[in-house]
């Protein structure tokens, strides 16, 4: 270091020397960093992967990843996890790769990831899962559909690990309450609103515990109309993706459905703010939602069960999410063998995953095993959500607009619309004007 | 340079120009970052604006599509009609409460000092956190507000759940948060008022409101434009509340144009029409403030 003494005794630095220990001090700084971020020849090699899941789920996610390091301990291969929030995932993956650094692999859902596959940010997994030796033939058919672009040669860009659907979950001391058989949940539109007015609560006029749990505005009531919409024959976008909102009048049917609950069944309010909680301290009966909610109302004893969603249309459908694992673009694509290797053990051993995590496993000689019921949170709160999975189909619309469709989303185009009609402010038809006119603008931009 | 820094300097050896360089290497810790994060990305936003870009590849130049897009969007619209709602609430509430916490304080009543710290204390707590604060005291079934505005016989009000009350809501909690700053600005500004002037008025025999009018009121002009002007620059990027306390809703009643810009950038990736609406807003916030100071020129 560059040091002057002054004349009244004191030591100072120069510039030049002043700059020689800033920049050594950030090379110092700078140095773990970059060792741990790619390994050396010699060095295990480090996958890197990010995840979004930060709930009870998140937990298992890290114990199967916990696993994997442990059995690869010896091998060359460890996996180093990093949580992202979930609503700056892409933003975070798309500035990495930007940069030359992204993740080897992290989460995805399918269908969402058009733009991502435009731009190469993920890459077509065809290849590499036929090199890594992966049994695509042991996946569910629908799983793999689900997770190929049609729009971009219909190539595989993400590894199926989850299944999941939107199933009714029912607080069991309400059904007893209200003198009802919970072995025989609600299965088609009329006996739901039976059972949603048996257990509604009302203080004069007001719903203060809602048979139906909804929101006023948000997730709830736009998924319930997505669902309730395809079930009455709407389709949010033909099956060739060139023609949205087929049969608008059902779209407009289901609408009507939805504000018939809060204004003329008075079996739902708008005054939840958080569905999660409000369901979880008694303030809803029939609550229909995800998989991911399991850990956290069994943790906390709440007495319910799960039941199939009810047929309330002509179609028996409910929404579909399907989770898997996408491998990003690399500088060195050396990486992505040893990447789809441990994608490959990830859901080769995803048993865990798909019992005590979230939602029903895409492998056929998963589901087949005979402790698969047995495994995990009981079969009366998680059978329906692997039982449903056979009629879950209303999922994504794989094109670069696809977030505008997306039916379980609080904040993108279609829920804001559709608030506006929950709240009084847009009548239904101006309603379906404009999502009709914004969808097939999404359309034609492929 | 001062005559003192010469001697030093020449008792060291160096030239002037020798010392002017060291000045600008000293600057530079400071200005070259800043030039690097903060005037670069504002010019490339500029920039962006003007084409399609989603961080992945190079921006598309797409001329003015981005601002012809926001004219006709009506969430756009509804985003900056919301902040001028919300001026219109929070600037008046913050600036008139401000100034009577601080009239209060400055009596010196017994305990006034426990005030002092209460009134300005939500203004250290991180916004984030006084909005899920406020999430639950104005739920509308289980919140305080509710529970003791039923004292009254008030019903139930859906502050955050109904498109009529939304606005108002999230505008409550930023009142409460921005409040404190306020207050402790006109405070300051109250003790500097010399006590023989208001002493003067009453030998005068000036009231309590003439005294207020016509000695503490002028002399309060230039923290009262600077109060409004820095609550109303804050209003105009209000985000935090909006984004933990509604996320914009009930159909984008509570939304402003910086939580907009958030959607359009981070959560669906358009970065050249997010940057577009950013242009907007910084046009808006420019001219109010040209306005503003037009306004109270002759006063200040």
């Amino acid at each position: 270091m560059s040091v002057r003494t002054t004349l009244n005794g004191t030591s100072a630095l120069n510039r030049r020397g002043l700059l020689k220990t800033a920049g050594a001090a950030a090379a110092l700084l700078a140095a773990p960093r970059l060792a741990t971020r790619r390994a050396s020849a010699g060095n295990p090699i480090e996958i890197v992967h990010w995840s979004w899941l930060a709930a009870s789920d998140g937990e298992i996610w890290a114990r199967m990843i916990a696993d994997f390091n442990e059995a690869h301990k010896d091998k060359g291969v460890q996996i180093k996890m990093e949580v992202v929030p979930e609503e700056q995932y892409v933003t975070k993956v798309l500035a990495a790769v930007a940069t030359g650094k992204a993740p080897d692999f992290g989460w995805g859902t399918a269908g969402k990831g058009a733009q991502l596959a435009r731009d190469e940010v993920v890459i077509p997994l065809d290849d590499l899962v036929a090199k890594a030796g992966l049994d695509i033939a042991d996946f569910s058919a629908s799983s793999i559909a689900a997770s190929r672009y049609p729009k971009y040669d219909n190539k595989m860009f993400m590894i199926p690990m989850d299944l999941m659907s939107l199933q009714p979950e029912i607080n069991l001391d309400h059904v007893k309450e209200a003198g009802l058989d919970a072995a025989n949940p609600p299965a088609d539109g009329a006996t739901l609103l039976e059972w949603a007015k048996a257990m509604t609560k009302r203080d004069g006029d007001k719903v203060t515990r809602s048979g139906i749990m909804m929101t006023g505005s948000g997730v709830q009531p736009t998924v319930t109309w997505g669902i309730v919409a395809e079930q009455m024959g709407f389709k949010r976008a033909s099956d060739d993706l060139k023609t949205a909102c087929v049969n608008p009048e059902a779209g407009k049917q289901a609408m009507q459905w939805v504000l018939d609950l809060f204004d003329k069944h008075k079996v739902s309010t708008r005054d939840v703010t958080d569905r999660y909680k409000a369901f979880g301290t008694g303030q809803g009966s029939i609550f229909w939602t995800g998989p991911w909610t399991l850990n956290g109302y069994v943790g906390q004893k709440l007495p319910f069960k799960t039941a199939l969603f009810p047929k309330i249309g002509d179609k028996h459908v409910t929404y579909f999410e399907g989770g898997g694992l996408e491998l990003y673009q690399q500088s060195d694509t050396g990486r992505y063998e040893a990447t789809m290797q441990a994608v490959k053990w990830l859901s080769d051993n995803s048993f865990l995953w798909t019992t005590v995590g979230r939602g029903a496993s895409p492998r056929k000689s998963i589901l087949e095993r005979p402790d698969y019921k047995t495994t995990g949170n009981s079969w009366d709160v998680r059978g329906a959500f692997v039982d449903g999975m056979d009629f879950a189909s209303v999922g994504e619309i794989p094109v670069v607009n696809g977030p505008n469709f997306t039916i379980y989303s609080g904040g993108n185009f279609l829920a804001k619309t559709l608030e506006g009609v929950w709240s009084g402010q847009t009548s239904i038809d101006a309603a379906m004007t404009q999502i009709q006119t914004q969808w097939q603008a999404d359309l034609d931009e492929g | 340079m001062s005559a003192a820094a010469h001697s030093v300097d020449d008792a060291r050896g160096r030239t002037p120009r020798e010392i002017d360089k060291a000045g600008y290497v000293l600057v530079a810790f400071f200005a070259i970052p800043f030039f690097l994060f903060n005037i670069m990305p504002v010019l490339f936003g500029f920039y962006v604006a003007f084409t399609r870009w989603s961080i992945v590849g190079s921006p598309k130049w797409e001329g003015l599509r981005n601002f012809t897009r926001a004219f006709n969007d009506q969430w756009v619209a509804v985003a900056f009609k919301n902040i001028l709602l919300y001026g219109l609430i929070i600037v008046p509430c913050v600036t008139v409460l401000g100034l009577l916490f601080a009239l209060f304080v400055n009596k010196r009543y017994p305990l006034s000092g426990l005030a002092r710290t209460l009134f300005f204390a939500p203004t250290v707590v991180s916004a984030t956190v006084i909005g899920l604060v406020w999430v639950w005291l104005l739920d509308t079934q289980f919140g305080l507000v509710n529970h003791y505005l039923s004292f009254f016989g008030i019903d139930n009000i859906p502050w955050l759940t109904s498109t009529r009350w939304s606005l108002v809501g999230v505008s409550i909690a930023s009142v409460w948060w921005d409040l404190g700053l306020a207050f402790v600005l006109f405070l300051a500004a109250l003790q500097d008022i010399p006590g023989e002037i208001n002493d003067a008025a009453i030998v005068d025999g000036a009231n309590r409101w003439q005294r207020f009018r016509y000695v503490i009121l002028p002399h309060l002009r230039p923290v009262i434009s600077m109060v409004v002007t820095l609550q109303l620059i804050s209003t105009l990027r209000i985000f935090s509340q909006v984004y933990v306390m509604t996320n914009g809703g009930p159909a984008s009643s509570s939304s402003s144009p910086i939580h907009y810009i958030y959607s359009m950038a981070i959560v669906r990736n358009l970065f050249g029409y997010a940057s577009a609406i950013a242009i907007l807003l910084f046009a808006l916030i420019l001219a109010i403030t040209f306005a503003q100071r037009f306004l109270l020129k002759e006063r200040v």
